[in-house]
């Protein structure tokens, strides 16, 4: 079976002023789906830059990406834009839409990819239960904690039924105590609903509820680790 | 994503920033109140003095006047040398598609009574030619028109009967009144009186009169006016045709020009009143050409609100592509929050610039035309009589001009928006 991402020689330079900054150095990377990846690495050890490749929000300075076997680099605007409602983000700073409330921002993909309104309110309530919180759907996001929002932000990535899940640094902004949480929920989701998972974190003890974590340092794969507790 | 969530989700951006958006869309009012109050303003005006002339107006006379035509005696600063005379009507009753030719000797007088002196126009002219030619307006509203007036006939333009509408006669039937004719040189000027009988009251004609009958005008046989006025000359003849078609006017007009050459000039109603409306166009296109400056003024403040807009908003635009929102869909959603702002700007200008313009014409312009005393007024008439007029197609044009430029001066700011890159705008604090 194709894995759903592959990466293959991936390079990425920026230019942070005019000094070059080479984020990525060669990645290859297979994730198959139901897999759980964990994505460990120091700051700088360019695991953003990679997730933003996988999550075609950037295109490769060298090398490919590949989603579904599909490589980014040969799609236009209007098909990575397609390409992402397939792709489920969580972003560190939840990213929800402030004016909107929890329910609008998780129909929002939703809108998005066109899905009719009666089906988008039946698929929302949906997904807020699974998360938990049916009973904060009426809710800004500024009313709700952090937890909460990380909870309504999964939910809307969930939302488009998407390919996999990609988690930057999902507990980065919550109490450990959200976080244990949040992981058995990544986790239930991972095993019931056979979820594909990409997160990325600093936090080792986070990285251990993975099932196979990938250490990254200097832009080159490191480590690779099955973790056979889980 | 469908149009009714575009507007929904544009609507939402709109509301999270009321006072700015309130601010944004004063501008568009502003611009579209100013071009509504003008234009129907001008239009008010332009239904007015239409209607004014064409009271005073038949369609089917044409005016014979000796010369190339009082500009061209100005620009030229002499007088004419040839003159029409009351036989010149035999000629031009001749010609094929006139029904009747009068003419008409005016001259400034004096009409005065007790210690004051009105200056009015006397207008020679044989009474049932007249008559018949302007049936509609020459009418008697008091007095009887005799087929062979007496020399010492007179009949009066309303206004020198009741000038001031309230009761307090000027003139009457039955009155005889002082008239004098100053002659002469302005350093020997010649004073001469006569004494006429006034036989009749013309009914209220209103309007400005150029060449018809008017309500300031005293009317006498010619034959006395050629007299006392020293003269065998006429000043106009006035020639009514068969039809008012505009073949009719131009075969007349050419035959007139073949007996005559270019020693008189040919005036038709018609031809005047084209010229008059378009004149008043142009001045209604050039007040409207500047109203618009208020409205580009506007567009600018638009398109300056929504760079702001889109700077404070970058994080979102980022969200949304993550989420799989294409470039052109940013990009709808800013425009429609341009015309949200246009549209319902447009409609509350529409409703501000008909207030404006009631209000003027209610408020202010009586304010102007206050203090009409004189039998002999005029101006003050036409604008206490505008009525703003705002037709359906200003209506809807303003409005759609409106949310147009709206639209245009977003469409760069929206455009930025929408080639925003979806990492930088993630990354954007």
């Amino acid at each position: 079976m194709a894995p759903v991402v592959q990466t293959i020689n991936l390079h990425k330079t920026y230019m942070l002023g005019k000094v070059p900054v080479n984020a990525l150095r060669g990645v290859d990377l297979e994730i198959e789906s139901g897999d759980f990846v964990a994505i460990v690495g120091p700051s700088g050890s360019g695991k953003s830059t990679l997730l933003n490749l996988i999550g075609a929000l950037d295109r490769p300075t060298e090398g490919k990406v590949i989603i579904d076997g599909v490589d980014v680099s040969t799609l236009n605007d209007d098909e990575l834009a397609e390409l992402r409602r397939r792709i489920g983000f969580v972003f560190q700073f939840f990213n929800l839409i402030p004016r909107l409330t929890a329910s609008e921002n998780v129909e929002l993909p939703l809108a998005i990819a066109g899905v009719k309104k009666r089906q988008r309110k039946e698929k929302t309530s949906e997904l807020l239960k699974a998360v938990g919180l049916s009973e904060r759907a009426g809710h800004n996001p500024t009313e709700l904690s952090g937890g909460e929002q990380q909870r309504v932000a999964i939910a809307r990535a969930l939302a488009n039924e998407p390919r996999f899940l990609l988690l930057d640094e999902p507990t980065g902004n919550i109490d450990s105590k959200t976080a244990d949480m949040l992981i058995l929920l990544l986790r239930k989701l991972n095993e019931e609903r056979g979820v594909t998972i990409i997160m990325i974190t600093h936090d080792l003890n986070i990285a251990k509820q993975a099932k196979r974590i990938v250490r990254i340092l200097d832009g080159r794969i490191i480590e690779e680790t099955s973790n056979i507790a889980t | 994503m469908d149009v009714v969530d575009i507007f929904s989700y544009a609507w939402g951006g709109i509301k999270l920033r009321k006072l700015r958006a309130a601010l944004t869309t004063l501008g568009i009012v502003i611009g579209i109140a100013a071009i509504v109050a003008l234009l129907s303003l001008g239009e008010g005006f332009r239904i007015v003095i239409t209607s004014q002339f064409e009271r005073g107006f038949a369609l089917d006379v044409l005016t014979v006047t000796a010369g190339r035509g009082l500009l061209a005696n100005i620009i030229t600063g002499s007088g004419s040398e040839e003159y029409l005379a009351l036989n010149d009507t035999y000629t031009m009753n001749e010609i094929a598609g006139v029904r009747q030719a009068t003419a008409t000797l005016s001259k400034s007088i004096g009409i005065s009574q007790g210690n004051k002196t009105y200056m009015v126009t006397a207008v020679g002219i044989n009474f049932t030619e007249y008559s018949t030619i302007y049936s509609t307006s020459f009418q008697l509203e008091d007095g009887s028109m005799s087929l062979n007036p007496a020399n010492d006939s007179i009949i009066l333009g309303y206004r020198l009967h009741d000038p001031w509408k309230n009761g307090t006669i000027l003139f009457n039937v039955g009155d005889y009144i002082n008239l004098t004719w100053t002659t002469g040189s302005i350093t020997k000027p010649i004073v001469k009186r006569y004494t006429f009988h006034v036989v009749g009251v013309l009914k209220e004609i209103g309007g400005i009169s150029i060449f018809g009958p008017s309500d300031i005008q005293a009317y006498i046989p010619i034959t006395t006016a050629q007299k006392i006025f020293e003269t065998d000359q006429v000043s106009q003849i006035q020639v009514q045709l068969v039809s008012s078609e505009q073949e009719t006017i131009d075969s007349v007009t050419n035959s007139i020009k073949n007996i005559y050459g270019d020693k008189v000039t040919v005036i038709s109603p018609s031809a005047m009143l084209n010229t008059f409306s378009s004149i008043l166009s142009t001045v209604q296109l050039l007040l409207a050409g500047l109203a618009g400056i208020s409205l580009l003024v506007a567009g600018i403040g638009i398109m300056n609100i929504m760079i702001v807009s889109v700077i404070e908003r970058t994080r979102e635009i980022g969200i949304l592509k993550s989420l799989g929102m294409k470039n052109k869909t940013v990009m709808t959603i800013f425009l429609c929050e341009a015309a949200l702002i246009g549209l319902v700007g447009a409609a509350i200008g529409i409703v501000f610039g008909l207030g404006l313009s009631n209000f003027v014409t209610n408020f202010v312009f009586p304010l102007i035309s206050t203090g009409t005393s004189q039998p002999n007024g005029q101006g003050n008439r036409v604008i206490s009589n505008i009525v703003p007029v705002l037709t359906p197609t200003v209506c809807v044009g303003a409005f759609f001009f409106g949310i147009a430029t709206s639209v245009l001066f977003a469409l760069y700011p929206a455009w930025r928006a929408s080639k925003l890159k979806p990492v930088e705008a993630l990354r954007y604090e």
